[in-house]
């Protein structure tokens, strides 16, 4: 290749990353700054370790450590619901992909289409059950909804139908299994790969989700993290001048937003570095002849 | 152990394939049956009902005296081995071995001590650690063997469980299985596309056709005896040559030649096919004088060292029935029944070449006729 073809490419390639690198690294480095510094000094300049560990204080100190009270529930609510998700998702796909029942198709179509619509388009319909159950300012109204995750279904249904022999079925019945001990003895060991992937998937929907958390809760030490976020943001003055500044209780300006913003992608990240390793396993090598 | 019995046995798919059609087969107890045939000709399908993971539309079919139809595969009994060997490629050999008795509780001891046992039988002693893909072929393949015997099961059924490994290794492990079974004792059906390992491994041999069972009989008496033309085709390699033929005056005459038949005096100036083995063939220098001849016309010569197979055109047309063009749509050759040559296996002595125009001497002791019509043998031997 000619240098001046690749010179162009690598320009392109850079201008892109660029483009895109740049906000995440301004964050990383907000939360370093006092907040005038933030607008006043190089916007990829490093403030001080002195800064940060003020702005950690500020922002723990928030309405009485509620931050790390909303990190909390955030868990709290994204791994009832995917444990729910995983009890109900790997075993609903195995069915799908091996069951030959009376509605089979149709349960598949419909898990596709319910998989399409957006989560917000049933917070209002969702909002309306809840209150006919009494459930609404309850955890369970988060996580119900959450634990409704079609698409968990779907993936397991694809690796089964895909990725598993039905001879390993075939012969764990022979060795003498039941159906229920070929499920859990040979079929679930296997999908290991695509337990750790629904997890993760589900995992960072629950977590992500902000409508519907904020249309059914109401106090906010219920809150979840990106609930939360949007408490903290209206408490900053340069997004909600009504909270005066300087001078007040409240000590949160865009470096603790930006913190707090930071500190919440964490748990994900970690979900991520532990959930990748096992879908990379290829697990049924060997299994029958390739 | 004990006899497996299918009794006027069916099998019809939802979507209205016929599989197998009233099948009636007795296996004796501890004997080796083998049930082969092209493929979709319903061995598989006739295995699978034996095991529970087909269900059975109509018969019945019984293990030892009791009647498995509405049993699950759990309460039969019986051991199968996969042609794609099934292994559970989580497990570690010794707890795929091990599954089937830890799934019926068996107790520690007597878990390691089967588990043990197989393994010494079948050279997996090396290999009990290690998972089913760090394993070769033939490994694997024993493995699938090894689960199978530690159950001590009332019957194997085996599919195809050689098709997946290279020929050197089949030999070997044709002759392992076979050794095994006599060994054990156990009722084994055993299913297969390949009529060598059908000849060399069965007690009996079982030949099915569009799910219709064509013959049972022990493998000699299936190759000297064939009760119709696509079971004397099937079993054999080469495959028998089948020729059109009339009879005429107490002889079969084949384009130019006369061959000699007293028998067929009720098919006086009818049509036949004629039957003949490759080995019933020699080069006339060679054979005694009084066998009739044929005139041929040496298309191609391969020596095989202790014989030579040699394949020639004559006046003889080549029969082309369904069951003929079935049989050579099988060996994934659609051109042999309309190639007009056919194939005989001469002594390493001959000295014809390919162009030659040649005289070939026939067995007038071994032909087989068959019906045109039905395929059904005439005047068996």
């Amino acid at each position: 290749m000619r240098p001046a073809t690749l010179g162009l490419r690598f320009a392109i390639l850079a201008a892109f990353a660029v483009f895109f690198a740049a906000p995440v690294l301004w964050l990383v480095l907000a939360p370093t700054k006092a907040d005038h510094a933030l607008v006043t000094s190089s916007p990829f300049s490093f403030g001080s370790f002195h800064q940060l560990a003020l702005a950690w204080k500020h922002l723990n100190a928030f309405s009485d450590h509620i931050y790390r009270r909303w990190i909390g529930n955030s868990l709290y609510y994204a791994l009832s619901a995917t444990a729910i998700t995983l009890a109900v998702g790997v075993p609903a796909g195995y069915g799908l992909a091996f069951g030959r029942f009376r509605g089979r198709k149709l349960i598949l179509s419909s898990t596709l289409v319910v998989m399409i619509i957006p989560g917000a388009a049933l917070v209002l319909p969702i909002f309306l059950e809840l209150n006919a159950m009494h459930l609404l300012g309850r955890s369970l109204s988060v996580i119900l909804p959450f634990a409704f995750f079609p698409f968990g279904v779907y993936l397991a249904y694809i690796y089964y139908s895909t990725a598993l022999p039905p001879g390993l079925l075939d012969a764990a019945r022979v060795d003498g299994c039941t159906e229920a001990q070929a499920f859990v003895r040979v079929a679930l060991p296997l999908a290991k790969p695509i337990v750790a992937l629904v997890f993760f998937f589900s995992f960072v929907a629950d977590w992500n989700n902000f409508f519907l958390p904020l249309t059914v809760l109401a106090d906010s030490s219920q809150y979840p993290i990106q609930v939360g976020l949007s408490d903290l943001l209206s408490s900053t003055p340069s997004f909600n001048p009504a909270q005066g500044g300087g001078g007040q209780s409240v000590n949160i300006f865009r470096p603790e937003l930006a913190l707090a913003t930071l500190l919440a992608i964490v748990p994900v990240a970690i979900v991520f570095l532990l959930s990748q390793r096992a879908l990379v396993r290829g697990l049924v090598g060997g299994a029958v002849k390739e | 152990m004990a006899k497996v019995e299918f009794d006027d046995v069916s099998k019809v798919y939802d979507d209205g394939t016929g599989a197998v059609d009233r099948l009636d087969l007795e296996v004796d107890d501890g004997e080796f049956m083998v049930l082969v045939g092209p493929s979709g000709c319903g061995k598989t399908t006739a295995l699978r009902m034996v095991a529970g993971l087909e269900e059975i539309s109509g018969g019945i079919v019984r293990i030892g005296e009791r009647v498995v139809n509405d049993l699950t595969p759990k309460n039969r009994d019986i051991a199968m081995v996969f042609q794609s060997y099934a292994l559970y490629p989580h497990l570690s050999v010794r707890d795929n071995i091990a599954f089937p008795l830890k799934i019926a509780r068996l107790a520690r001891d007597e878990v390691r001590r089967r588990v043990d046992g197989a393994a010494a039988v079948l050279d997996l002693e090396p290999y009990l650690q290690r998972k089913p893909r760090a394993l070769s072929g033939g490994q694997r393949q024993r493995v699938a063997m090894g689960r199978a015997i530690v159950r001590e099961p009332k019957a194997f059924l085996m599919d195809e469980p050689l098709s997946n490994l290279d020929a050197k290794l089949r030999v070997q492990m044709r002759a392992d299985i076979k050794k095994l079974q006599t060994d054990l004792g156990v009722t084994t059906i055993y299913v297969t596309h390949d009529q060598v390992e059908a000849m060399t491994m069965g007690d009996r041999v079982a030949v099915m056709r569009k799910g219709r069972l064509q013959q049972v009989a022990a493998p000699e008496e299936l190759y000297e005896k064939p009760v119709n033309v696509f079971v004397a085709g099937f079993i054999g390699s080469p495959a028998m040559n089948v020729l059109q033929a009339r009879i005429e005056g107490g002889a079969a005459v084949v384009g130019d030649a006369r061959l000699p038949v007293p028998r067929l005096a009720a098919y006086e100036g009818r049509d036949v096919l004629l039957g003949i083995r490759p080995e019933s063939f020699e080069d006339a220098s060679l054979a005694s004088a009084e066998h009739p001849r044929l005139r041929g016309h040496v298309e191609l010569r391969e020596a095989l060292g202790s014989e030579v197979l040699v394949h020639f055109s004559t006046a003889g047309r080549i029969a082309a029935t369904d069951d003929l063009l079935e049989l050579a749509d099988d060996l994934g050759d659609d051109r042999a029944a309309a190639r007009a040559t056919l194939v005989g296996r001469f002594s390493p002595k001959t000295r014809v070449r390919e162009g030659e125009t040649i005289e070939v001497a026939l067995d007038p002791d071994a032909l087989h006729f068959f019906e045109p019509s039905t395929g059904v043998t005439i005047a068996p031997r």
